[in-house]
């Protein structure tokens, strides 16, 4: 697993965003240039001074964007240049949610630390071209600096793209207008969606009424031309009712860029359900394999997340992606021998190990 | 066969509770097919139909219709998706991206059913001038498109590599290229060759069966023959399969077994097989007075057709043979939107998004309206290179190139999934004016249509894999059409 969050020290008084250089080529004013490395760690020094970070390598960190807080003790890896593949970097903007999912893979906090000036820094000074996932808690539940954030980091870098994970609770009419700026069409709205029957989203989600505001944002969120992923997460729960959201999907939301359904993270609340709510698509893959063949029908594009390549049926592996981030994903032994591991999701971290060994059929 | 017949009545009751307006078509054993305007169907048999025409729908019909969103819904999401669905079955023509030029009217073959009324080898006057093919450059320079698609027709468009590669310079200021060559392949030198290897080029060719078929047809002699087949071979080896596509003409009154043209396409590695009659234009019209509709001959050998690739992609799984039309129609149904087909199209606007660019700089809406004014039945030339075609022949013919308001069309099951083509209107009864289902277009296409919910519902497994590849799906689902039980 790679470290995203590293220990520090630093003068500054107050957090800032700075891009680590390994050597003092093309400086710009906010770039941190190493200065000496040494067996304990990296110090780099910039416009706010020194910041040594420990037990980092500087080749490892060269052009990272980090979020340096003082305080803490610790620097941040928010947008990392060496990352191997497609996933993104990911920037959270706040750890308080409105919904409580009850397999929620990072359950959310009371506060909120408001750091959006911070990130619109960061965002600024990425690679170019890059695609930066935008995440919390619920990244809308702040929509009018999400937004602010997002119009300013685009007009000023048309280089760049978002995809925002977002329960699309908290969209309205009003801001269908605002939602039409040509900016956003380098957004990606992901939007989660469990279930076609209202009490059983509401029920996995935690919320009441949750379906239909959900609808509700869907509407602005397609009244505004915007571009549409859908996420549904398989848990025992809705599993047994994914053809009825299949033909939902494939009828009044057939306007979505792509519907993702996605195999359950061992982590946060479904690490203690795990028992209970994992779906093993192994032992039967019929119901998925259905509601991917419906949606395609309809010419809807349905995928896999999380789910490895070699745990899925042949003629479905094309719509299985390598889903999971590089920083939190590992493969097992038994896939040393694999030769689709380039293209291969591979397991998260903090999956089973056992599970995921007696899981592998190398290809 | 017992039909729909109280459809009236049907409506009424289900709109009293918010379904939505269905058309229906009967099919084969008393069921009907039930369509609604978003293009989502369904089947139902005899008693249902009563059940709805009669009592009205039940609690678990309604349940159904619903889930087959036929029930309208409340709130802005169900009416936002609603047009939207409606608006993705709509032909969508933006800009102009897509030309099909023919520099030179020569050509070096003499085919029973040329349909561009050729020009001989050394005859003068009928390739591009100098004017011309600045003008054509210019049209080129003026594009306001990230993408190209370029169609070399002819005559014997080799015949002038000069011109070829003058366009295909000019075209590399655009991201996405793709040139088309449509050649007889009966000379290729070094420069021809040198061309193909092009990644952007293809090529285009017309194969009408086995040797002697195509002998009769096109080549008129063995070593024609030969030298065509040969160079096909050559090619499809040197650059691969995916570097050529193969068209066949079909003469309707003595067609080839399908076998025959199956193994000539398969054994060369084409999967996908265009299956045309005759067209009547040119030419060919004066000399197959008899190809102006297609008769119910050709419908049972297109069925054997149809027939022979179905238990041939169930025998060997290994690959999926497809006619191409009945594909493009097939997805049309299910996946609209999925693919630009400009012949099957609503609103079909000419002159909008591709254009036909003549010998003599005249343009054309499309190439069968160029055949049209070659073979003196009527000028359907919308302008030309040099002054553009932003003219009122353009906007009279364009007025009507929608199925979207005609009458009979308004009643049809099928409008969702269909197309309009006022040319082929004009060429075969010289109006557009002509009741809907007294056109070969409308008769063709019911045809076709029908053909398709046949293959949709039917329970035959080799068919339903057939259909499922077809429509490129991973698995092969028990149920393609739901059934109103």
């Amino acid at each position: 697993m790679i470290q995203l969050s590293l220990q520090s020290m630093s003068d500054a008084e107050t957090p800032f965003v700075t891009r680590l250089r390994a050597t003092g080529d093309s400086v710009d004013p906010t770039d941190s240039v190493l200065v000496a490395e040494d067996a304990d760690g990296a110090t780099y020094a910039g416009r706010h001074g020194l910041i040594s970070i420990l037990a980092a390598s500087a080749a490892d960190l060269d052009g990272d964007v980090v979020l340096v807080a003082p305080g803490a003790g610790r620097v941040e890896r928010l947008l990392r240049a060496r990352r191997l593949d497609i996933p993104t970097n990911t920037l959270l903007v706040t750890e308080r949610c409105d919904q409580l999912c009850l397999m929620c893979s990072q359950p959310p906090k009371k506060t909120h630390h408001d750091r959006f000036q911070l990130l619109t820094d960061a965002a600024l000074l990425a690679e170019p071209e890059s695609l930066i996932g935008i995440s919390g808690g619920e990244p809308t539940l702040y929509k009018g600096q999400l937004l602010t954030m997002i119009e300013r980091v685009l007009t000023e870098r048309p280089d760049l793209e978002f995809h925002v994970l977002s329960n699309a609770q908290h969209f309205e009419e009003a801001d269908v207008e605002r939602l039409c700026a040509s900016v956003y069409d380098r957004v990606t709205w992901g939007v989660p969606i469990y279930a076609r029957d209202p009490g059983l989203h509401d029920h996995i989600v935690g919320k009441d009424g949750a379906f239909e505001k959900l609808q509700d944002g869907l509407a602005v969120l397609l009244g505004a031309g915007c571009r549409v992923e859908l996420r549904t997460v398989l848990l025992s729960d809705n599993a047994p009712h994914l053809a009825e959201l299949a033909r939902y999907v494939a009828t009044r939301l057939r306007f979505v860029e792509a519907w993702s359904i996605m195999q359950l993270e061992h982590v946060g609340f479904a690490r203690r359900r795990w028992r209970e709510l994992f779906v093993d698509h192994l032992s039967d893959f019929s119901t998925i394999g259905a509601a991917l063949d419906h949606a395609h029908l309809h010419g809807v594009h349905a995928q896999l997340f999380n789910f490895p390549l070699c745990t899925v049926p042949a003629a479905y592996r094309h719509l299985a992606q390598p889903s999971i981030s590089d920083w939190k994903r590992k493969f097992v032994p038994e896939c040393g021998l694999c030769t689709e591991r380039e293209r291969c999701s591979g397991f998260f971290e903090w999956h089973p190990d056992g599970e995921a060994r007696s899981a592998v059929r190398p290809l | 066969m017992s039909v729909v017949t109280d459809d009236l009545g049907l409506i009424d009751t289900l709109r009293q509770r918010q379904v939505s307006r269905l058309r229906s078509r009967p099919l084969r054993n008393g069921h009907g097919l039930f369509v609604g305007d978003n293009g989502r169907f369904f089947r139902a048999g005899p008693s249902v139909q009563d059940r709805l025409n009669g009592g009205g729908p039940s609690e678990e019909d309604l349940r159904f219709l619903d889930g087959e969103w036929h029930v309208l819904g409340s709130g802005s999401l169900e009416r936002r998706s609603r047009r939207y669905a409606e608006a993705q079955r709509l032909g969508w023509s933006h800009r102009l991206d897509y030309l099909i030029l023919v520099p030179t009217l020569r050509c070096n073959l003499s085919c029973s059913y040329c349909q561009v009324s050729r020009a001989s080898l050394s005859s003068t006057g009928h390739d591009w001038s100098d004017a011309t093919l600045a003008a054509v450059l210019d049209q080129i320079d003026r594009l306001e498109t990230t993408s190209i698609k370029i169609e070399f027709q002819g005559g014997e468009p080799t015949l002038r590599l000069d011109l070829i590669k003058a366009v295909i310079d000019r075209c590399q200021r655009f991201e996405r290229r793709e040139f088309v060559v449509c050649t007889n392949l009966q000379y290729l030198d070094d420069e021809v060759l040198e061309l193909f290897a092009r990644d952007e080029v293809y090529v285009s060719t017309s194969l009408d069966g086995g040797a002697a078929t195509h002998l009769s047809n096109r080549t008129a002699t063995d070593s024609g023959t030969r030298r065509f087949l040969d160079n096909l071979n050559m090619i499809i080896e040197r650059f691969g399969v995916g570097k050529v596509s193969a068209l066949p003409t079909i003469d309707p009154r003595s067609p080839p077994e399908p076998d025959e043209l199956i193994d000539t396409y398969a054994g060369l590695g084409f999967n996908s097989i265009f299956l045309r009659p005759i067209n009547f234009h040119g030419f060919a019209r004066k000399r197959h007075p008899e190809s102006r509709e297609q008769q119910s001959d050709w419908r049972r050998y297109y069925e054997r057709f149809i027939g022979r690739l179905i238990e041939r992609n169930w025998q060997d799984r290994s690959r999926v043979l497809e006619e191409t039309y009945l594909g493009v129609c097939l997805r049309r149904i299910f996946q609209p939107g999925s693919e630009r087909h400009v012949d099957l199209r609503s609103p079909n606007p000419v002159g909008v998004d591709y254009v036909v660019i003549d010998h003599d700089g005249t343009v054309y809406p499309t190439d069968e309206a160029r055949m049209l004014a070659r073979s003196g039945i009527i000028d359907l030339a919308i302008g030309s290179v040099e002054t553009g075609w932003d003219t009122p022949e353009r906007a009279t013919l364009d007025r009507h190139s929608t199925n979207e308001f005609d009458p009979a069309c308004r009643q049809c099951a099928y409008q969702p999934f269909c197309g309009r083509d006022v040319i082929d209107d004009i060429a075969r009864y010289g109006t557009i004016d002509m009741p809907r289902t007294e056109t070969e277009f409308c008769r063709k296409h019911m045809y076709l249509f029908d053909l398709i919910f046949e293959l949709v519902y039917s329970d035959d497994p080799a068919v339903r894999h057939s259909v499922c590849r077809w429509l490129r799906l991973p698995g092969t689902p028990v149920e393609l059409g739901p059934t109103l039980p």
